[in-house]
């Protein structure tokens, strides 16, 4: 079986850091952007199976990544699970609008990221 | 002409003069070109104090303090000089003792025969209260530009801290996730001694984590940006999910926790996050307070338009001093030794404000020594039995292995009370309804799945159900989306309001549908509609009148009522009752103008605030009735009908 590749997008390269060893150690192909531009351009070039999209990124935010890919015919099957350190409601308003697959809020248990994708990948 | 009548004339004349200058509050006086006075009536002495008998003759320098006199000697000059006449000019008439005088003081000058002046006359009025007055409007003008001051301080007080604490989650946030790679043994093992420290780094990172999200919580109930995310939940459910985790935290100390839960689904519209971190509150607080081998106790009880649930421990207990102080901002009650400060004090002022929020509310009821009970309640209006048995049949017959199997529930939450406000259009309009639903299905999903759909129509008590063997989450919320719009234009444009739909889409994955069919679902989400005011499943309606209530122990008291349905009263006490205390209630009713008695338990307390607008009574006071004779019952019915009208 070939390893699912996973864009992970998140201005915060000590997070990127964590969160790609995690992904790693379940046997996920992990590339990884830190703003929204490099991660359209990623997905453009690489084809993710899945993207994880931090909603406060330079250049382009996350919402504005996510909606552009749902409207995109060649993209709109990429499940996107959007997460951020805010936690108020209307964020996950936000992100189920502009047509994120799952919302998770930072931080975040390894295991919840996990079975949230595990699933998504499934569909 | 007679002589005898003109001089009557003339004394008349003279005599209403007089009796005009005397009576006039206003001070009225002539001085010649010297500035003596010729004229001064009665008030004149009144407004300026004058003791001393005549003053037909004298100058102001013989009657006032010199600094005075000289400034109305100029004043007297001026006009004199220019011929124009001073009007409204405030003076203030210093006084020895007590408050400052004002006087308004006009004077125009007195013409002789030829034209020439010989004088002045002059009005002076008090205007003591009308300075005060004017004095008083810009101090509060002041007082309220302070306060705005003070509002927008407070607003960049709360921003700066909702901005902080966003800041100071971000590192915190990366902190955990690297010290999961360890925890997590990702990067390599833990031996036991690292592990045991590595639980005291989560533990102290949960606290940290839990202070700023408080502090968020915080500052955004004080900006009143603090929303509910609401869906249906099972409470028991609901709370059950965390048993393990709560009963781990007892269990290190020895506390038995124990959960008392009604057998039935209680299904409830609120925000389940906010109701676990306040169910997190109450028990972590329960657990600090308790001390080892002591028990706490969890308990939902269903009232009749509400659900209340108790957190009782048999803590150290709360003085009855600091009851009052509990749901206040920064309160730390605990003078113990033992139990150590922890936290900053904000957490039971979120968990109120988040109860209130759901339209419920919470109290405590305490003992020293003996224990503290939490009680608060949730609103049980928008009840609905999501899954009936023959959707449930559906379900796990429909779908292939793999599949996601979509649920669609269309439901009036407040359908019995909404039937009968259309009574005669029911029919049309449960037809277009369901003409909504399937057009706008049909105009969204292909051929394929349409044959496979199935619609369940409960329309008759407001209920539609479409199951989806498969689809994809978007086209379903989509769908959804769509459906509300359309529901939402039908009932905007045929004007009917006071209507309550919530649009819920469940999704049942192999897995879920194979273990037992009651199991909730995965995943779910609630579109919620709602047009016009507020409702309620008993109607409830104002009712002021005094209400006798008597207790065991024979205390009697007299309050006033708020409001009455057929199933309890609302009353304004001046004590709080104990919860479920039993209480025997007497009143004559209003129309009916006939006595009614009821038995009543004390279902539910709010303390109202103290800066609220003034109310007889200090607690809010809900009574449901427990036993009413078959005579009285019908008598509340005809006086509620009454008022139905």
């Amino acid at each position: 079986m070939t390893k699912k590749k996973i864009l992970l997008v998140d201005d915060e390269k000590d997070m990127v850091f964590a969160v790609k060893m995690q992904l790693e150690a379940q046997d996920f192909e992990v590339l990884t952007a830190t703003d929204g531009q490099e991660a359209l351009d990623k997905v453009h070039r690489d084809k993710p199976d899945l993207i994880i999209l931090d909603v406060m990124l330079p250049k382009i935010d996350g919402y504005k990544v996510c909606r552009m890919l749902k409207f995109d015919k060649k993209y709109k099957n990429i499940p996107i699970i959007m997460f951020t350190a805010r936690i108020q409601e209307t964020d996950k308003k936000v992100g189920y609008e502009v047509g994120a697959d799952a919302y998770l809020t930072k931080p975040f248990e390894p295991k919840a990221l996990i079975e949230q994708m595990n699933q998504l990948l499934k569909e | 002409m007679n002589k005898k009548f003109d001089y009557d004339q003339l004394l008349n004349q003279y005599l209403f003069m007089k009796d005009f200058l005397e009576n006039i509050p206003e001070a009225v006086y002539c001085k010649d070109i010297e500035g003596r006075l010729t004229l001064a009536n009665k008030a004149y002495r009144k407004i300026f104090r004058i003791k001393s008998q005549e003053v037909i003759g004298k100058t102001d320098f013989e009657l006032f303090p010199a600094e005075w006199a000289q400034r109305m000697f100029q004043d007297d000059q001026s006009v004199f000089k220019t011929g124009k006449p001073i009007i409204d000019k405030i003076e203030r008439i210093s006084q020895s003792k007590g408050a400052d005088q004002f006087a308004s003081m006009t004077r125009a000058p007195r013409y002789s025969d030829q034209r020439k002046i010989i004088g002045l006359i002059g009005i002076t009025r008090d205007v003591t209260k009308r300075v005060y007055f004017d004095y008083l409007k810009e101090e509060r003008l002041q007082m309220e530009k302070k306060l705005e001051m003070l509002e927008e301080l407070n607003r960049s007080k709360s921003e700066f801290i909702s901005a902080v604490s966003h800041e100071l989650r971000t590192p915190l946030a990366i902190i955990k996730q690297l010290f999961l790679l360890i925890y997590d043994e990702i990067v390599g093992p833990v031996n036991d001694k690292q592990r045991e420290i590595l639980v005291k780094v989560r533990h102290n990172i949960e606290r940290q984590r839990m202070m700023l999200d408080q502090l968020l919580d915080m500052s955004r109930i004080d900006r009143k940006k603090l929303s509910l995310h609401y869906s249906l939940v099972n409470l028991p459910d609901l709370l059950k999910d965390s048993e393990d985790f709560f009963e781990e935290l007892a269990s290190e100390k020895n506390i038995r926790l124990t959960y008392h839960f009604p057998k039935q689904e209680i299904i409830i519209f609120i925000d389940a996050e906010r109701i676990i971190q306040v169910m997190t509150n109450l028990i972590i607080n329960a657990i600090k307070f308790t001390k080892d081998k002591g028990s706490i106790k969890i308990e939902i009880k269903i009232l009749e338009t509400k659900v209340r649930v108790e957190v009782i421990d048999t803590g150290i207990g709360i003085a009855k001093s600091d009851l009052s102080k509990l749901f206040g901002k920064f309160v730390q009650v605990s003078k113990m030794e033992s139990v150590e400060r922890k936290g900053i004090g904000l957490g039971l002022s979120i968990v109120k404000e988040l109860i209130e929020k759901h339209g419920g509310e919470i109290w405590v009821e305490s003992q020293l020594g003996v224990g503290s009970k939490f009680y608060f309640t949730l609103p049980r209006f928008y009840t609905a039995n999501i899954l009936e048995k023959e959707i449930r049949g559906r379900i796990n017959q429909l779908g292939a292995k793999n599949r996601i199997v979509y649920l669609i529930n269309f439901l009036i939450v407040n359908y019995e009370e909404f039937k009968k406000k259309i009574d005669s259009r029911e029919k049309k309009l449960l037809e277009a309804l369901k003409n909504i639903m399937h057009a706008t299905f049909n105009d969204m999903f292909p051929a394929r799945i349409k044959k496979q759909r199935v619609f369940i129509n409960d329309l008759s008590r407001g209920k539609f159900s479409i199951i989806l063997p498969e689809g994809s989450a978007q086209k379903v919320s989509r769908y959804c989306e769509l459906l509300r719009g359309n529901t939402k234009n039908y009932f905007i444009k045929n004007k009917i309001d006071n209507i309550f739909i919530a649009i819920g889409i469940l999704s049942y994955s192999a897995k879920v549908r194979a273990e037992a069919s009651k199991k909730s679902a995965d995943n779910f989400i609630i579109k919620e509609l709602y047009i016009g005011s507020e409702i309620r499943r008993h109607k409830r309606i104002n009712y002021k009148t005094n209400v006798e209530v008597s207790l065991k122990d024979q205390k009697k008291y007299y309050w006033e009522s708020m409001d009455l349905s057929l199933g309890g009263i609302c009353l304004l006490g001046e004590i709080p009752l104990k919860t479920d205390e039993k209480v025997r209630t007497s009143m004559t009713l209003l129309k009916k103008k006939e006595p009614f008695h009821a038995m009543t338990r004390v279902a539910w307390i709010k303390q109202i605030e103290p800066d609220a607008t003034p109310v007889v009574g200090k607690y809010k006071i809900g009574l449901e009735f427990t036993h009413i004779d078959d005579k009285d019952k019908e008598i509340l019915s005809q006086e509620l009908k009454l008022y139905y009208d």
